[in-house]
């Protein structure tokens, strides 16, 4: 199932979106943002950006990460713009009196993989075949780079009004907060370039080829389209777990998770449960998947991953997992990590 | 009371007369170019059936595809301004950005940003500037806007922008149109405001097409109040309809599958629903259609609507059946409405569907003796090709693997084979080929809240209960009965990453129409 680690990219072009964008959604488990929105800003004004990876780039060449970061209700209203993500790479890369050899990805899952492609375009530089995460999570700690103990900082937070914060230095235990309260302060969502580090750092601590492989995961989504919901599993190399029509939703609450319950054919139920992504599914009480397996949902009818928040009762969903593209330490992003007391799937 | 319920299709315009839930007289007649002139004509065919009292009709629903096919034609569309507030936000995207061509040329292409826009809980992005809106109402009138849609960040968290910019171009330009997004979508600023702008773009056709159907209802000698069907099968008046009349786009399907449930009395099936052109399959569930769960694209507009998840198969009455070296093919190429000139029962020299529907004997139309030399393998062969697409299209959009009842309407209908795979039974109810207007003629009133409310530590039930009292006045002001209204979705979604608990509600309230606040009964 990891044949998916293939060819690399070699540039991103308009014809690329299509794909670039239908497999970030894959990615985002569910989660991770509203996909619609970069996409819109990508197929307007995608000439072509350079895809390079982290080992073909000299191994003291500086990357910073750049993505956005707060609610998806508010960049639904607010949109996202590229020079916000230009401005907040340019004031790590001024902090760090270096030189950007190329942008980084923080999560390829969800609107963060497309939004650092469209930070590169406005940049003039190549965009990096991989990123931090393997999929979307919903901190910004729940990074490679965080785990080989790299720190996040120095780190930009820019408001469209063009207000700029930056942090100089921040400790593992109160970065979240930081960025938080700037990012409220800024309405809720902000523009993001952080985890500034070295090529060779990447090569050791980054999930290669993820962005390539997000593309294809894309390309292979839209050339199932018209046919069932297996197929389209199979195209994708994933595993189907449940299928079913959604009978109760419960909702989560700010930290505490929430879930979906499915009926299946046969009676039986199988539960999704969730925060941002979603975290585990399991069948008459026993997991039978669990982050950081990528999880989804296919809309029975639509045959679309579907996020989230657009799960309503009544749907008909085919759930399916996709393999990790990254093995974590134990604890690292395990359901545990979200606070759900499950045991994670063998 | 008695209802008259109108669908005007693009081929037939139908009429129907309910006496609760009886069916007094229906009529069937070919649409028109002017709309109303097709009604006038259902209308007095009903007068002559001798059954109905056009006197006692206490209020006339009509659902309409007219402006839905103006959008997609890009037909008599009004040259529009899109104005949005957002700036310093939002500049990456302005309005019509993802637009069809074609459309944003017949709209005149007037896309404007001003500085303003709220934040989530309601505090400003930027002040409102007058001289900068100013300018750009008078360098959209130069250009020869119209009708001004405007939108503006947040709006549905706080309006005040919308509200004041429509006071401005009122002082500025006295009579002008203007759509406002919040009372038109959802929170997602791209979707509302491309509604808006359509809504924008519709108005002078809505102004004309809905005095239209007032005269023609008139003119028929009916006193009784005028309503419009809405995407959602709810009610709104002709005055409510003539400011919104991007809310009637998803009426056709929403009526047919209505229709279909109160016809065959199954509240959980799928509705196939026959027509000229095409075919549309629907689920009922609870009575009520299952509603597509992501967003709606409109003629190649992305918008916010909620619309019924429908699957069209390019199979009608009027589709041309051909022979080739792979056997008989059908569709997706229609005589349309030209039907009664070209169909090989009426004389024509196409054979269409409808002439291998009589030539097996599954209805009589046109003269059957036109088609008495058809090959009855080839008939065969066709007709179990319509079973097989029709089959397909039910496969993918039933909800288990159980097959479901399958419920047959729309004139073509006569063509949904006694037995389709997949189905548990197949109904063709009486009255099949006017399900739309009995969908419209059942409809309800109804008011909907989607919006962010900010909960307070304690507050959530305080916050749901602003939300349904707010759903219900809404009801009430859109003329339900007080004692009937009944709260059938809730839904609560705390927004992400956002402090203060903010989370958006959605409620919404229907009732049964009443007449009382209309004045009709003044009038008896």
């Amino acid at each position: 199932m990891r044949a998916h680690l293939a060819a690399g990219l070699t540039s991103i072009t308009a014809d690329d979106v299509p794909a670039l964008t239908a497999g970030a959604s894959l990615l985002g488990s569910g989660g991770g943002g509203l996909v619609a929105v970069v996409d819109a800003l990508l197929r307007h004004r995608l000439g072509r950006v350079p895809v390079i990876a982290a080992a073909d780039l000299p191994t003291d060449a500086l990357v910073v990460h750049v993505g956005v970061v707060g609610s998806p209700d508010v960049h639904d209203e607010r949109l996202i713009n590229p020079a916000d993500l230009a401005a907040a790479a340019r004031a790590v890369v001024e902090h760090l009196s270096g030189e950007l050899a190329a942008v980084g990805i923080i999560e390829i899952g969800g609107m963060n993989g497309p939004a650092a492609v469209v930070g590169a375009l406005e940049l003039g530089v190549p965009v990096v075949d991989g990123d931090l995460m393997g999929r979307a999570f919903p901190s910004i700690e729940m990074t490679t780079l965080a785990v080989a103990g790299h720190a996040a900082a120095p780190l930009a937070l820019v408001s469209p009004n063009g207000d700029t914060v930056v942090v100089t230095r921040a400790s593992p235990r109160m970065t979240l907060s930081v960025m938080n309260g700037t990012v409220r302060a800024m309405g809720g969502a902000a523009a993001l370039a952080l985890y500034p580090t070295t090529a060779g750092t990447l090569v050791e601590s980054g999930v290669a080829g993820s962005l390539s492989t997000c593309v294809q995961l894309g390309r292979a989504l839209l050339g199932a389209r018209g046919s069932d919901a297996h197929t389209i599993v199979d195209a994708l190399g994933g595993r189907l777990l449940a299928e079913g029509t959604v009978d109760d939703i419960h909702v989560r609450t700010d930290r505490a998770p929430g879930s979906i319950t499915l009926s299946l054919l046969d009676g039986s139920v199988a539960r999704i449960d969730h925060l941002d992504e979603i975290l585990a599914v399991s069948h008459d009480g026993r997991m039978l998947a669990s982050t950081p397996a990528v999880l989804n949902a296919l809309d029975a009818s639509t045959l679309l991953p579907v996020r989230l928040d657009q799960i309503r009762a009544g749907q008909v969903m085919v759930v399916f997992m996709l393999p990790a593209l990254h093995s974590w330490p134990p604890g690292a992003v395990d359901p545990a990590a979200f606070g759900l007391d499950l045991e994670s799937a063998p | 009371m008695l209802r008259l319920g109108i669908d005007v299709g693009g081929t037939n315009t139908d009429a129907v007369v309910l006496d609760g839930t009886r069916i007094l007289g229906v009529a069937k007649t070919a649409t028109t170019d002017d709309v109303t002139h097709g009604i006038t004509t259902a209308i007095a065919t009903l007068q002559a059936l001798g059954t109905v009292e056009t006197a006692h009709i206490g209020a006339v629903m009509i659902g309409t595809t007219h402006f839905i096919n103006a959008l997609i034609e890009a037909d008599r569309l009004a040259p529009t301004a899109a104005i949005r507030f957002g700036l310093p936000a939002t500049a990456a995207l302005p309005p019509l950005t993802d637009w069809p061509e074609r459309l944003v040329t017949a709209l005149g292409g007037h896309s404007f940003q001003c500085h303003g826009g709220h934040e989530y809980d309601g505090t400003a992005i930027a002040d409102l500037d007058e001289t900068e809106f100013r300018a750009v109402v008078h360098a959209a009138l130069e250009a020869g806007a119209r009708s001004f849609a405007i939108s503006s960040v947040f709006s549905p968290v706080n309006a005040e922008l919308e509200l004041r910019a429509a006071e401005i171009i009122a002082e500025q330009v006295p009579g002008a149109q203007v759509s406002l997004s919040h009372e038109i979508g959802r929170m997602g600023i791209l979707g509302r405001e491309n509604a808006t702008i359509i809504n924008a773009a519709l108005r002078e056709l809505a102004d004309t097409v809905t005095s239209g159907l007032t005269n023609a209802v008139a003119s028929a000698g009916i006193s009784a109040p005028v309503f419009l069907s809405q995407n959602d099968g709810m009610l709104m008046d002709v005055d409510h309809a003539r400011r919104f009349p991007v809310a009637t786009f998803a009426s056709g399907p929403t009526n047919s599958m209505r229709g279909a449930a109160f016809l065959s009395g199954v509240q959980d099936c799928a509705v196939v629903d026959v027509g000229g052109t095409s075919t549309d399959v629907g689920i009922l569930q609870g009575g009520l259609p299952r509603q597509a769960s992501a967003e709606v694209n409109v003629a190649g507009v992305q918008t916010s609507f909620r619309m019924p998840d429908v699957l069209s198969v390019a199979i009608g009455g009027g589709s041309l059946v051909e022979r080739g070296g792979k056997g008989v093919s059908i569709g997706p190429n229609s005589v349309g409405h030209r039907l009664a000139e070209r169909a090989l029962v009426f004389g024509g020299e196409t054979l269409t569907a409808s002439d291998v529907a009589v030539a097996a004997g599954l209805v009589d139309l046109g003269d059957a003796r036109l088609v008495a030399g058809l090959d009855r393998a080839m008939v065969r062969e066709a007709l179990a090709e319509v079973g097989n697409r029709i089959a397909g299209a039910v496969s993918r959009m039933r909800i288990s693997r159980d097959p479901i009842p399958l419920v047959a309407v729309g004139g073509g209908s006569i063509l949904v084979p006694k037995v389709v795979d997949g189905t548990s039974s197949v109904t063709r109810p009486e009255n099949y080929a006017v399900a739309n207007a009995i969908g419209a003629a059942i409809a309800e009133v109804g008011g909907d809240v989607d919006r962010v409310f900010t909960v307070a530590p304690g507050g959530r039930e305080a916050a749901m209960d602003q939300a349904r009292q707010e759903a219900v006045d809404r009801a009430i002001a859109a003329g339900a009965a007080p004692a009937s209204i009944r709260i059938v979705e809730v839904e609560e979604v705390p927004l992400a990453y956002l402090p203060g608990n903010a989370t958006r509600i959605r409620v919404k309230a229907i009732g049964d129409l009443t007449l009382e606040s209309t004045g009709v009964l003044d009038r008896d």
